[in-house]
């Protein structure tokens, strides 16, 4: 592929060289598909908001970015004989006036007569507009002249160009004919000719596209260099190498190492789930303060498995009901539940752990893990479609469920894929148990594929990008598993390196974590890369990837930017102030008054983050499980959607940490302040604990002294360091990681 | 969709199993801001909370001339049936027009006879008989009704009452959009904009006894000396990581979430606007508080709780909340429409007409658009359990005030009330209609995710024979 693309850029310079513009002049009648099709890709005529949409626009519709040439055939020239293709007099046709604007045109007028466009379906119209079906070589591929931009300066200019190679081997240059957009328009801006100008410092990609693909070029416009002197920062293990090489070529300056009690909290929160009690404070504080000691210490317990076994649980959408016909028993819940918590703790593969599901058939209330196939989409009945969307972005991060309508207009995949992938659960049932909350899950082998939605025709099951079916024995889901699973699948490696990374830093390197696509590309491409062959390298070891990241200098990094990355939100150059999940800040306030919360169905002091959502019938989501969830945007579960976990602030929060009973009734930490008030001497002294408590920091001399002047001559009354405790709850230092 | 009617879970008294369960359609909040174009949540949050002006794009005017201020809409979850409420077929056969009779309106039309006291205001509302939703299932038809689009998997389109706020702001002390009692599960949220314009949800209901807003008062035994205090203590202890002076716009916005709070919890007209505080007895039979309908499986008749919640929407829409919903009842009638109309029409037919007899001699129904909404009809032909079923292809809506044209009736159905007969009324036609009178194009593109450019309804025109 490598040597291809460059073996095509010159290729493409040359012919630039011969023809003046783009267009390859053709001596031959041009063709429906090769010609014709790019003219209503490029001229917007088959886009969604115009003849593109589902229903068509005033009566003329065309597939959505010509998933369906045959069909659209058809509509062009054979469903109004004469109107929209007049081959008698082709100037008459509707589909020249139309675009012209020479009669009424409700997307107006497009191109003039003596466009290029304009001639390709003039001279097709007046051979007779002859349809090509299996005539024409298809596009297999698109090139771009360059892979990456780097300006100096704003306002420099440069050209992209595009090529397609068809199945043929026959290439030509379709610059003319593509569409183009750029993901970050204040870096910089692409026009319809493939100009590339830059705006503003950054980084960002252009993006070109035609027939069904798009491919994208890097563009990175430099701040001025003035000024700029790398630091040169000590590198701890490869995740520093590569961000900073990266920075470096930015030209941005990364902050300054966080100190010592930030770190501790920092890593608490994102591997333990809350935040350090004082006696962890103070081993870590007076201590040797060893980062790499604390991180191998969270590592080791329990509550990093709890962790990570409720991220996956939201994930897979895991809520207990009563409501037997949607297999979701309570009682399932728990297995299920339970069973990973097991993978968790035991540090089990992760590749196994999904292996393990996928492949899992039987009682939804003995094998905890066949309940993928119950909880991830809830109903009374499987279905494959919605099943085959959730899973894909689940585990391989990619939403595939576009291309069930028509082809994913901005990444690769097809309906033929789509479908093929669907066609691997075609077959899953659930029939009646022993008892009625038992629903036993099996692969109906009898069942045959699923058809395409535009021919019907029965699409065997087939990996996503694989090109022939998979044998199998009836039951695809092991070759499934096999291939999804397997090291040298990089999807799905690259999507839980990417996961993990996003759950420690707070966004991915991909973002959103679950919308990896041709068209959002990796901000640190070789850093994906790079935690991904780590993953696989490691065994598939969650703690491996965990260590290496809490490790890195990167993640130790203080949120102070300084004047070089004071921009900078996607490169890793300093921390960000990032809300606490709903859960851990709850167990942070419990963590911190002794007061731990109490959730129906569950045993007294369980941890919030160890608490899963139980209804009393179906559940359909959206289960929040307590207000306290809901109003801080814990995932409802209603969606396997990244976006379902919510960490916006907003005011029902505000006034619920202000006056709600959340906070009101810990403030005395069920009498610990009033003991604390009672064998401190000073004020000061009571301070530190509670700062330690609420915020794992000593309090600033300037504080010490404010609050003591607040505390004023009611020194022994324990109602005032309430108050004080409060404030420290309501900071934004309590309810944000930083 | 395809999956209301089966077989093992009929519907019942209660309304079908897609009602009951209020949440088994995965599609309406599906994928949320997910399908974003490239932009990162970090960037969304960014710009969100840089007050979301940077989602607004100027390509629509907003009109100068706003003729009304405030909306407040009655939703009646399940889908209310035409034929028994505002557009009823007393000549079609008994098995279309259903069990009801009807009253002569002041105007000289006629209504169900579940609305008496409605029909004595009819001079000051307007009926539209020939409202076209489009799907008829609970979940799709409710987020269709609360945001003008039917559900995608690629984007979560704002409701009305956020837009509202993000388009017109505050006016006053109250956040912009509040929700009694709660958002309705199937409406949506605020989709691509920022969630400082989600409802502010009351999380209570004003017709219990010892109604309170949720968090929204400050504990008794914290005197007023405390609470500053505490907001010191805040203060002080926000210094040192404004002092790092990463992030501003995050700490900016906590702060104003903190000082909205202070003022809410301490301002005696907020706290008053949530309250009855003052309501004569004359005013809560007005909106019929003491109204029953059939009795209870304990064999005893209840008050219903409506007057109370219009009391308050009619409050704090004086006090300059743009965008009030109510919730009402259980419409679902599968079974036995009549029982359900029975039970709770009466309690509805008094709080329609006492808001609006209220709104008007206050001088506020000039200015206040009061909308009745269900998100779709029911089935012309009774069905074989004595109810009707879902039917999006005609059904009735009111709307009084605010500039619509009192007094009217208008469009058609067809014989037995199936079909629009004349003047079919898409719903995004009276959203864009209702958009106009508060001074917002709906033509206007909002942008989700930063770059994709979103109009505030689509394809949605102006009804000039709506209003006055």
């Amino acid at each position: 592929m490598r040597s291809l693309l460059i073996g095509m850029t010159g290729w493409l310079i040359a012919a630039a060289a011969v023809t003046a513009s783009d267009q390859v002049a053709e001596a031959d009648t041009p063709s429906f598909r090769r010609d014709v099709m790019p003219v209503f890709f490029r001229a917007g005529c088959n886009a969604g908001s115009c003849h593109g949409a589902a229903s068509g626009k005033d009566g003329f519709m065309l597939s959505l970015f010509g998933y369906d040439p045959k069909g659209d055939y058809h509509r062009t020239v054979n469903e109004m004989v004469g109107r929209r293709v007049n081959t008698a007099i082709p100037e008459q046709s509707l589909l020249l006036l139309k675009s012209t604007g020479d009669v009424t045109h409700t997307g107006g007028k497009l191109f003039d007569e003596d466009s290029e466009y304009y001639q390709t379906l003039y001279r097709w119209i007046a051979a007779g507009a002859p349809d090509d079906s299996d005539s024409v070589p298809e596009t297999v591929e698109v090139i771009l002249s360059k892979q990456r931009f780097l300006f100096e300066e704003k306002g420099a200019k440069d050209r992209l160009r595009v090529g397609a190679v068809a199945n043929d081997g026959s290439k030509r240059l379709v610059t003319s004919l593509a569409r183009f957009h750029s993901n970050n328009e204040s870096v910089a801006t692409i026009d319809d000719n493939g100009n590339v100008t830059a705006v503003g410092p950054g980084d960002t990609y252009v993006f070109a596209r035609y027939s069904r693909f798009t491919i994208g070029a890097e563009v990175i416009v430099l701040p001025p260099a003035e000024g700029f002197q790398w630091p040169d920062p000590p590198a701890t293990n490869y995740i520093d190498e590569l961000v900073f090489d990266r920075l470096q070529k930015l030209r941005i300056t990364p902050s300054e190492l966080c100190d010592d009690e930030t770190f501790l909290r920092r890593v608490t929160l994102d591997l333990a789930g809350r935040t350090p009690t004082v006696e962890e404070y103070e081993a870590f504080v007076n201590g040797d303060r060893d980062r790499t000691a604390k991180i191998d210490e969270l590592l080791a317990d329990d509550e990093f498995a709890d962790l990570w076994t409720a991220l996956w649980a939201e994930q897979l959408r895991i809520v207990g009901g009563n409501y037997a016909p949607a297999a979701t028993h309570v009682k399932a819940a728990m297995s299920f539940y339970e069973w990973i918590r097991k993978q968790m703790r035991s540090g089990r593969p992760l590749n196994e752990f999904v292996e393990e599901m996928v492949v899992a058939s039987g009682s939804n209330l003995t094998n905890g893990p066949a309940n993928l196939y119950t909880m991830m989409v809830h109903g009374p009945r499987f279905e494959p479609k919605a099943f085959a969307a959730d899973f894909s972005q689940v585990f391989l991060g990619v939403q595939i469920q576009c291309a069930e309508c028509h082809n994913h207009p901005f990444d690769r995949w097809t309906q033929d894929d789509y479908y093929s992938f669907v066609s691997f659960f075609a077959g899953m049932k659930r029939k009646p148990g022993v008892e009625p909350r038992e629903r036993r899950i099996f692969y109906d082998t009898s069942t045959p594929p699923m058809k395409h939605v535009v021919d019907q025709r029965p699409m065997p099951a087939r990996v996503l990008g694989g090109i022939e079916p998979v044998s199998s024995d009836g039951d695809p889901r092991k070759e499934l598993a096999r291939w999804l699973t397997s090291p040298d699948n990089e999807m799905f490696s690259r999507n839980i390196a990417n996961r993990i990374w996003a759950q420690l830093l707070g966004t991915g390197i991909v973002e959103p974590v679950d919308d990896i696509r041709v068209s959002n590309p990796p901000v640190n491409g070789p850093l994906l890369d790079a935690l991904s062959k780590r993953l696989v390298e490691s065994g598939f070891d969650l703690r491996t990837l965990v260590r290496d990241i809490c490790n890195s200098r990167v993640y130790q990094l203080s949120i102070q930017p300084n004047a070089s990355n004071y921009g900078d939100t996607r490169q890793f150059s300093h921390a960000h102030l990032r809300r606490l999940r709903a859960d851990v800040l709850l167990d942070s306030v419990a963590t911190a008054t002794g007061m731990n919360a109490s959730f129906p169905g569950f045993a007294n002091g369980t941890r919030a983050i160890n608490y899963f959502p139980i209804v009393g019938g179906d559940t359909g989501g959206p289960n929040y499980g307590t207000p306290f969830f809901k109003t801080f945007g814990r995932s409802s579960r209603a969606t396997v959607c990244a976006c379902e976990t919510n960490t916006q602030p907003t005011l029902s929060q505000t006034l619920h940490l202000a006056v709600g009973e959340t906070v009101q009734k810990r403030l005395w930490a069920g009498g610990e302040i009033k003991k604390l008030v009672a064998s401190k001497d000073t004020p000061e002294q009571i301070l530190d604990e509670l700062f330690v408590r609420a915020l794992s920091r000593q309090p600033t001399q300037d504080e010490i002294a404010a609050l003591v002047e607040a505390v004023g001559e009611s020194k022994n009354d324990p109602s005032v360091y309430e108050d004080i405790f409060w404030g420290l709850f309501n900071s934004t230092e309590f309810s944000f990681n930083h | 969709m395809s999956n209301l009617n089966r077989s093992s879970d009929a519907p019942n008294r209660h309304g079908c199993t897609g009602f009951r369960s209020m949440m088994n359609r995965r599609a309406a909040i599906q994928a949320g801001v997910c399908g974003g174009l490239g932009l990162s949540l970090g960037d969304m949050f960014r710009l969100q909370s840089q007050g979301g002006d940077a989602f607004s794009m100027t390509q629509g005017k907003t009109l100068k001339d706003p003729k009304a201020l405030s909306v407040i809409q009655l939703h009646l979850g399940g889908g209310v049936p035409q034929h028994e409420s505002f557009d009823p077929k007393p000549e079609s056969p008994v098995e279309y027009r259903g069990a009801f009779g009807v009253t002569k309106t002041n105007t000289g039309e006629i209504f169900s006879e579940n609305f008496p006291a409605t029909a004595a205001v009819a001079d000051k509302l307007t009926v539209i008989r020939s409202m076209v939703g489009k799907i008829p299932d609970h979940a799709t038809a409710t987020y269709h009704l609360f945001t003008g689009y039917t559900p995608t998997a690629v984007i979560d389109f704002p409701q009305m009452g956020a837009i509202v706020s993000h388009e017109l702001g505050k006016r006053g002390e109250l956040p912009p959009y509040v929700a009694i009692p709660n958002n309705h599960s199937f409406a949506g949220g605020t989709g691509f904009l920022s969630s400082t314009h989600g409802p502010f949800e009351l999380n209570a209901d004003p017709a219990e006894r010892n109604y309170k807003v949720k968090d929204f008062s400050i504990p008794e035994r914290v005197s007023m000396q405390r609470f500053d205090r505490r907001k010191t203590a805040r203060e002080i202890v926000e210094q040192k990581i404004r002092s790092l002076e990463a992030d501003p716009t995050t700490l900016d916005t906590m702060d104003d979430f903190y000082q909205q709070a202070y003022t809410l919890l301490t301002s005696q007209e907020s706290q008053a606007a949530f309250a009855l505080d003052g309501e004569t007895e004359e005013t809560f039979e007005l909106y019929g508080r003491d109204v029953v309908g059939l009795k209870g499986p304990d064999n005893r008749f209840h008050p219903k709780g409506l007057a109370e919640k219009m009391i308050v929407a009619r409050r704090l829409v004086e006090s300059g909340v743009r965008f009030v919903t109510v919730t009402y009842g259980s419409w679902d009638s599968h079974v036995d429409v009549q029982r359900d109309c029975l039970d709770q029409m009466p309690a509805l037919d008094h709080a329609i007409s006492g808001l609006i007899t209220d709104l008007d001699r206050r001088g506020l129904l000039d200015t206040t658009i009061f909308w009745v909404t269900s998100e779709f009809g029911r089935t012309p032909k009774i069905n074989n359990t004595s109810g009707r079923d879902h039917w999006a292809r005609n059904y009735s809506m009111l709307v009084a005030g605010g500039g619509f044209s009192p007094g009217l009736i208008y469009g058609a159905s067809d014989s037995i009330g199936g079909e629009p007969a004349r003047d079919a009324v898409p719903l995004e036609n009276l959203m864009h209609t209702i958009y106009h009178q508060l001074g917002i194009d709906a033509n206007k593109e909002l942008l989700a995710f930063g770059t994709r450019p979103i109009e505030i309804i689509k394809d949605g025109k102006l009804l000039k024979g709506l209003l006055s």
